[in-house]
């Protein structure tokens, strides 16, 4: 393991932003994938139970994209520059869905019509399929590499982020995404709106090992160099077997055991486990440029000054213990089945 | 177009439709747990009514307000990277110190607030109220550090890397309490506050119009009016204040807020004009004589400078830097020490920035009229909020507030104007000061991404069609929500007096420290 990881705030900052991307693929990420399958069921008593299910923490847990976004800005400036000008229309593409997701969380049970509420279901919709696809998306060019020269300007169009390994895992993403969704809302829910997400969960779990299979393929047939940081430092084995323990326990808990309250276990570790993976793939690299290696942005030459690290640093150890505590008491007061019923009275 | 304009019209269009719905949340936060707190005090029902009829509203408002607020946070990226390298160092640590001390509060005790009525203890309930309004006044606080920076920087260096230069952070405290910070968050929350403060009234206003809920629509009149009569009373305090730090650090602004071309000496304070910004000139009506002098520098003589003198001024600068350069040069070859050269490397790079940078000529200023007429009305609005609210203090201390159906008719239709201050204010301040992006050290138009135009022009239709839909629907659902009232039985009331009730009133004379 590389030591500099621990010893220097850059390589520490590189792991609090791999901690700010998990924490947000763990938490958003289910709802993401609750999302995902909103229309492939017509029940709209199944719809208004997941959507009663993700109400009242989806807000919070979006934060931790709005956090990690600010803390990638602090941390690293020149990444979030240049990453967000490179994706320009990949970002607003994302931007745009997460809008709609927002608002017809508040607005689809405002009314009852059937025509409001089927406009606001395939916004809903949408608005979590575009987020979950183009993540994977945008992490894959990152690691594969995108046009960039020594300021940092990206030579190309939209079209060059639609790489097939970098759309691969798009849907690796997608289908992680619905596995951990499917989790959660077994957990959330009991009657037809279990036996549905059931369901979800399979399917979830039959195309993440898919497109995890084709992804992998394809990189060792086009880019085997992103191989390399496993052989020169071992430990990193440890990502891609936490990754590998999360699919085994899925099928052995959902298919064997049936015990369906632990597989969302299964799926945090298949989550922590990719994000790793990738991160560590990468490092020290957070941009990988294609027009030459010196142009790479890395944790050396796209941070910010050492006093800004050590201020932010410190803000996130005192104040990220404190909003997991909060977000664990508010997880603890809406334990339990939800059912079609309620939300706060519309 | 170029991708500058466009990304400018982008940025200053969705910063608008955001801060539409930013005022209400921070101030409705306040309103509704106050008002749940005066429920747990003295357990009268409607206060908890109130709060939850309220609460609806304030749901409905802050969904837009989350999702436009997100693509704030984008834009500094999509469409300001070259500024967000610039400044990164500095300007993303209070971004991200609001997503970890500020939106995860709110957010998350969001969700108790809004469904965990019943779940949990009406002691719980309050605290989320609470929190809820802390985390959006924590969010304003850090925003507004930001902002403040950009206006009034101070706490950092300038250092030349391979990326270009770059502005690093020298002392944290210095960059977060800059001149303006303070004052900015003071003032726009409380911008914030009458917002809700109005919104308030004129929703109850509404009702006792249509005799309905009428002793929910009293008490909420009554509370919503004392809350604003202070809050809009200190604004004023507050802008006479935020005025003369502009005075101080931003003269420029501040000819351009008056529309002086000319430096005066014991200059007036014009009311009304007309400014004709090719000719450089401007044709006042109502001249105060000398009022601006004492607002501005608190000395009837003190010159205020006018346009034309500022940018000579700001010419003249630049070239000094400009014939520094050479000298310092010479002086880093000549140099021994290490200490040395690194100081006069960093006075270098400062003058080569500055060089550039003060280098604005008087078609690099933004539309006068425009930061003229937005900042006077701003002034006169709120001098009108501090007319209706005593005039509302005097009916209720008369017993009229109530029937009054002409003041009712006012409090309603004035439920916009707030808003529209609030936009008023920003459009002055960031419009004024333009053409830097950072006060005197980074011109906007060297901020701006290396994204092709078309790129910017995609984005910004599209955002013109999702943000126009949105507004709609956002004024439908909350018409609707309005029109339907809160979830109390209405029979009861319907027989209820119109005139004050007696036995109401005496319940809560006792309690006057609503404030
Ligand atoms: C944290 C920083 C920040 C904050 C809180 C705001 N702005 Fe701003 N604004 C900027 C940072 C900024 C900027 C990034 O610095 C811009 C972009 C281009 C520019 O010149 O300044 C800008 C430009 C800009 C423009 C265009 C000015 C021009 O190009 O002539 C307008 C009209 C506004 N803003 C309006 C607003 C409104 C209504 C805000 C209320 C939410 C607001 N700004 C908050
Ligand atoms: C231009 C810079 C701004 C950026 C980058 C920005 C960013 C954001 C983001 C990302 C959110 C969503 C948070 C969530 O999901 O809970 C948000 C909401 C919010 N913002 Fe802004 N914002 C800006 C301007 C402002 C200003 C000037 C204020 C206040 C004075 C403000 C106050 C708020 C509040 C109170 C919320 C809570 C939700 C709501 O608006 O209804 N913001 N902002
Ligand atoms: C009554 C007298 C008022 C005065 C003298 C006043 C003064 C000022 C000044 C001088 C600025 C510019 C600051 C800058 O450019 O840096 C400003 C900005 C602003 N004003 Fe006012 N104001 C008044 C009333 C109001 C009211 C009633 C509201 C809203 C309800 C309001 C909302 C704002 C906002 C949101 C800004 C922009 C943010 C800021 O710079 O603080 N103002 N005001």
């Amino acid at each position: 393991m590389p030591i500099e990881l621990f010893t220097t705030l850059n390589g520490i900052w590189f792991l609090l932003a791999g901690i700010f991307l998990v924490g947000y693929a763990l938490t958003d990420g289910f709802d993401l994938g609750a999302g995902a399958i909103h229309l492939f069921t017509k029940d709209e008593e199944i719809r208004k139970t997941y959507m009663n299910a993700i109400g009242p923490v989806w807000d919070g847990n979006e934060v931790w994209l709005i956090a990690g976004g600010g803390m990638l800005f602090a941390a690293f400036p020149v990444v979030y520059a240049v990453s967000f000008s490179a994706f320009y229309l990949a970002m607003f593409l994302v931007l745009w869905a997460l809008i709609l997701r927002a608002v017809s969380f508040e607005y689809r049970n405002k009314k009852d019509s059937p025509t409001w509420k089927k406009w606001w279901d395939r916004a809903y919709w949408i608005g979590n399929v575009v987020p979950a696809i183009l993540y994977g998306v945008a992490v894959g060019n990152a690691v594969l590499g995108i046009p960039i020269d020594q300021k940092g300007v990206f030579h190309g169009t939209f079209f060059t982020l639609l790489k097939p390994a970098a759309i691969f895992m798009g849907f690796v993403a997608l289908f992680m995404f619905v596995m951990h969704g499917a989790a959660y809302l077994m957990i959330k829910t009991e009657g037809k709106a279990f036996d549905f997400a059931k369901k979800a969960a399979i399917v979830g779990f039959v195309g993440y090992v898919i497109f995890l299979a084709l992804t992998d393929f394809f990189i060792i047939a086009t880019e085997p160099k992103l191989f390399m940081n496993f052989f020169k430092y071992p430990l990193f084995w440890i990502a891609p077997l936490i990754m590998l323990a999360g699919i085994f326990f899925y099928f052995k808990w959902l298919i064997v055991d049936e015990k369906y309250n632990k597989v969302i276990y299964a799926s945090s570790m298949v989550i922590i486990g990719s994000v790793l993976t990738i991160a560590l793939a990468s490092y020290p690299v957070f941009i990988r440029s294609t027009i030459d290696e010196k142009y790479n942005l890395t944790i050396w030459n796209s941070a910010s000054s050492h006093l800004t690290l050590l201020i932010m640093l410190i803000s996130t150890l005192i104040f990220l213990p404190i909003v997991i505590g909060y977000t664990i008491y508010v997880y603890r007061v809406f334990k339990g089945k939800v059912s079609a019923e309620g939300g706060y009275g519309h | 177009m170029d991708a500058l304009t466009l990304a400018r019209w982008q940025f200053g269009a969705t910063a608008f439709f955001h801060f539409i719905y930013v005022p209400l949340t921070l101030g409705l936060g306040w309103l509704i747990a106050i008002m749940k707190y005066k429920y747990l005090k003295t357990g009268n029902k409607t206060y908890d009514d109130l709060a939850m009829f309220f609460m609806k509203l304030f749901a409905i408002n802050f969904a837009v307000g989350v999702a436009t607020g997100l693509t704030m946070e984008f834009e500094f990226g999509t469409n300001w990277s070259e500024y967000s390298k610039l400044v990164g160092d500095i300007f993303g640590a209070p971004l991200a110190l609001e997503g970890l001390t500020a939106f995860f509060l709110e957010s998350t005790f969001m969700g108790i607030f809004l469904f965990g009525k019943g779940r949990v203890s009406e002691k719980v309930h309050t605290f989320s109220a609470f929190m809820v309004a802390i985390g959006g006044t924590l969010s304003a606080l850090w925003i507004l550090i930001a902002n403040s920076w950009q206006q009034t920087p101070e706490g950092y260096k300038l250092v030349e890397t391979p990326q270009g230069i770059k502005a690093v952070l020298t002392d944290f405290l210095a960059a977060v309490w800059n001149h303006t910070s303070a004052i900015r968050f003071l003032h726009t929350v409380d911008g914030g506050l009458i917002t809700a403060g109005f919104f308030v009234m004129g929703v109850s206003a509404f009702f006792l119009l249509k005799r309905r809920h009428v002793n929910f629509a009293k008490l909420g009149l009554k509370v919503g009016l004392i809350f604003t009569a202070i809050a809009a009373t200190v604004q004023v305090i507050f802008g006479d204040i935020h005025g003369w730090l502009v005075a101080e650090h931003q003269p420029l602004k501040l000819a351009m807020f008056e529309g002086k071309f000319k430096t005066e000496k014991c200059a007036s304070l014009d009311l009304f004009g007309i400014i004709d910004q090719e000719k450089h000139e401007s044709k006042m009506l109502l001249k105060i004589p000398c009022l601006l002098s004492i607002l501005s520098y608190h000395d009837p003589n003190a010159p205020v400078k006018g346009v034309d003198d500022l940018i000579k001024e700001y010419q003249q600068k630049a070239k000094y830097y400009a014939s520094l350069i050479p000298v310092l040069e010479q002086k880093l070859k000549e140099a021994k020490t290490p200490e040395e050269m690194e100081k006069i490397k960093e006075q270098l790079i400062m003058a080569k920035v500055k060089a550039h940078s003060l280098n604005i000529s008087y078609e690099d200023l933004p539309s006068i009229p425009l930061v003229f007429t937005t900042f006077h009305l701003m002034v006169y609005l709120g001098f009108f909020f501090v007319v209706v609210v005593l005039v509302g203090l005097w009916k209720l201390k008369r017993g009229t507030l109530y029937s009054s159906k002409g003041f009712l008719w006012l409090l309603v239709l004035s439920i916009p104007l707030p808003f529209l201050a609030n936009e008023l204010g920003w459009i002055s301040t960031e419009v004024g000061r333009q053409p830097w992006i950072v006060y005197e050290i980074l011109k906007t138009a060297d901020g701006v991404s290396p994204v092709p135009a078309t790129n910017v022009a995609i984005s910004l239709t599209v955002f013109t069609i999702i943000y126009t839909i949105l507004f709609i629907i956002y004024i439908y659902t909350m018409t609707r929500a309005i029109a339907k009232g809160p979830n109390i039985p209405e029979e009861k009331e319907i027989n209820a007096p119109t005139e004050p009730n007696p036995s109401f009133t005496t319940a809560f004379s006792s309690n006057r420290e609503v404030k």
